[in-house]
């Protein structure tokens, strides 16, 4: 529509802003230090915690283990189990009845001190970042790929901002894979279950665990989410080299624009059916007992909501540098739009996965809530407070979505918020009780957003800031969301 | 009609000259030409979204949203109370042997509540601000204007030099143009 004034469409390419550099590694820097404060203050004695034993009494008697210690010294720890003071919901039933069986009612939590080695925390930190800035990065694959499937225009001024961010996949990915290497044996108890090699009947043995050893194996833990990193980084780079190809084509030839529309409707099949596999295998399965259905859909909720805070920074950052100049107002408000959806989004799975737990109160699926709510209250509740209500409250205005200073700040919130949230799924499983966040998580957090912001600006140097050709380009300059 | 608005009816008005375009660009740049010449457009009629157009001719800030923000509290309320009359109040049922009051099992009837009258209370108002309740009369300036035309409608005013509004919007590409008098229209 070419009303009013005329917009002229250039191209622009892209040079860090020295600050910007300056900005990354700063991050960087103060990250490492961090990192290494927090490694020295390390408790090193050998006792880096307590952990969780859980048993069910469902489970018979001499049928359990979980693997984190030799089979001896279990039975010895199910003896003082069967003594040991119930969960409080489990009081209340039995003061009500009094002739409850008190073995029906859940798992009963016994805390006590294990012995992690130390270097345990360092590699679920790295699990906790790897996982994270995997899954952030995979997202915006992901946007990207929904922006084609639906046909959108609006979105094609900024669409290089997701393009770059995706290319991190492999780093954050690898980081992952080492920390899953190097703390296997410590973060993944099936997987210290699994070296045991315990046939039926062995004290120790384990029934749940060797339900699961058909997905929960060493070989598929390392395996399948090589062949799947490997399929989304194929696609992911098809889409990069396409749009590479588009620029330099004809205006008018929409040859690219289909074929990527393909690769993104393919992208968008493998991506659903994959995401929660990984969810599964890398964080579900820290608490091995335990199982939900939903939990890849709460991941996927989880990274695809920071993914887009993470793009409405970098489109804001970019704007505010001179760039992205056919970027306008209404582009952010539609992104604050994502963000606002998202985070509802993220909420109601989140309640969801809890509801559902709670009110049918099955034992095996209790355990996960069990610690978080009763051990972790105010971690558990203000990780809703701060990914849900405050963002839900502040962007709600209008004006606050068209309000780049209140979408940074509100962004930046969500990016950490986040981050807690995956780092609250693995560190009460790992470690048991009186985990918190400390300089150790500070300093590898803030390490990971300057590798990445530096990763994602050198990328965008690459290549052109607009997609010159894009069929729907002149509708994204012109888009108007109203009054 | 009764608690219809009748600042939106286009009767019992002065003459209102109508001019059809059936292009959505030249329509826009006629519109801001009429607008630049100070003229006072009473509305513009589309059969979709004409992107821009609104901020042209000045169109304020739908109160829609603010409506929803109420109709939304009104749910969450109205839903808390009934829960609380039901469950906890008149007849409280041990499920499971959870407790009655303000539980998890409150929030799906609680949000599902808020979106429902939020949405009933969204349709509501905005069919009766705009007058469209039941029982509505066809009130169109052009039976195409729900079609692919694009009605302007301008009402004049004792200071208004008409036929210069009439070739202002001819030069701009409008296909046709009109006066409307009390439901009668008469080409000119």
């Amino acid at each position: 529509m070419g009303h009013g004034h005329h917009i002229e469409i250039k191209q622009e390419s892209f040079t860090i802003p020295a600050k910007g550099k300056q900005f990354a590694i700063i991050l960087m820097v103060v990250g490492l230090i961090l990192t290494g404060i927090g490694i020295a203050t390390i408790d090193k004695s050998g006792k880096s915690g307590h952990n969780a034993t859980t048993t069910e009494a469902t489970h018979g008697k001499d049928n359990h283990g979980n693997g984190h210690e030799a089979p001896a010294s279990h039975a010895e720890g199910h003896d003082n189990h069967l003594t040991a003071n119930p969960p409080a919901h489990t009081v209340e039933h039995v003061e009500e009845h009094g002739n409850v069986d008190t073995e029906k009612f859940g798992p009963r939590m016994e805390y006590k001190e294990e012995n992690k080695p130390w270097m345990t925390k360092i590699w679920a930190n790295l699990l906790v970042a790897g996982y994270f800035f995997t899954m952030v990065s995979l997202c915006a694959l992901f946007w990207y790929a929904v922006q084609y499937a639906a046909n959108a225009g609006w979105s094609v001024a900024i669409k290089r901002v997701p393009e770059a961010m995706y290319t991190f996949i492999p780093i954050a990915f690898g980081v992952l894979m080492i920390a899953v290497l190097l703390g296997k044996n410590d973060i993944y108890h099936w997987v210290h279950y699994e070296h045991l090699h315990l046939k039926p009947g062995q004290p120790g043995y384990d029934p749940i665990l060797a339900g699961k050893s058909g997905f929960l194996n060493t070989g598929l833990l390392f395996g399948l989410p090589i062949v799947l990193v490997t399929v989304w980084v194929l696609i992911g780079r098809k889409l990069r080299k396409l749009s590479l190809q588009e620029d330099n084509a004809t205006k008018g030839d929409t040859f690219f624009f289909k074929k990527s529309m393909r690769f993104s409707a393919a992208f968008l099949v493998v991506f659903g059916f994959t995401i929660s596999i990984v969810a599964w295998l890398f964080i579900m399965s820290v608490d091995a007992h335990w199982y939900s259905t939903i939990f890849g859909v709460y991941n996927f909720a989880t990274s695809w909501v920071s993914s887009i805070a993470f793009i409405a920074l970098f489109v804001t950052y970019l704007r505010s540098q001179g760039y992205l100049g056919l970027v306008t107002q209404e582009h952010m408000h539609d992104l604050g739009k994502f963000m606002f959806a998202f985070t509802v989004f993220w909420a109601y799975i989140w309640l969801f996965q809890y509801l559902l737990i709670w009110y049918a109160a099955i034992p095996e699926e209790m355990m996960y809530y069990q610690i978080r709510f009763e051990d972790y209250k105010y971690n558990f509740l203000g990780n809703f407070v701060v990914n849900f209500v405050l963002p839900f409250a502040f962007l709600l205005m209008r004006s606050a979505k068209r309000n780049p200073k209140i979408m940074v700040a509100i962004a930046c919130i969500m990016v950490m918020g986040h981050y807690y949230d995956v780092w609250f799924m693995v560190f009460p499983g790992v470690f048991g009780l009186n985990q918190q966040i400390g300089l150790l998580e500070l300093g590898i957090f803030m390490l990971f957003v300057g590798l990445f912001v530096y990763w994602v600006l050198n990328q965008l140097t690459k290549r052109g800031l607009v997609a010159i050709n894009h069929p729907f380009l002149e509708e994204s300059v012109y888009h108007d969301v109203g009054v | 009609m009764g608690i219809l608005d009748k600042n939106l009816s286009l009767r019992n008005r002065n003459k209102i000259l109508v001019g059809v375009w059936e292009d959505e660009d030249a329509l826009i740049h006629a519109a801001e030409v009429l607008v630049h010449k100070g003229i006072n457009i009473h509305d513009i009629y589309t059969p979709y979204p004409v992107h821009g157009l609104d901020r042209i001719i000045g169109v304020k800030r739908s109160r829609l949203a603010r409506v929803a923000f109420l109709c939304g509290t009104t749910g969450l309320i109205l839903m808390i109370s009934m829960i609380y009359y039901m469950y906890v109040v008149d007849w409280p049922i041990n499920v499971g042997n959870k407790p009655v009051r303000f539980t998890p099992s409150w929030i799906p009837v609680m949000f599902e509540g808020t979106v429902l009258c939020t949405a009933f209370g969204m349709g509501f108002f905005f069919f009766w601000r705009n007058r469209l309740l039941h029982g509505v009369k066809n009130d169109l300036l052009d039976d195409r204007q729900t079609d692919d035309r694009m009605i302007v409608a301008i009402e004049t005013t004792e200071s208004m030099n008409q036929s210069e509004v009439i070739e202002m919007m001819k030069s701009n590409g409008a296909v046709e143009t009109r006066e409307y008098v009390n439901g009668v229209q008469t080409v000119i």
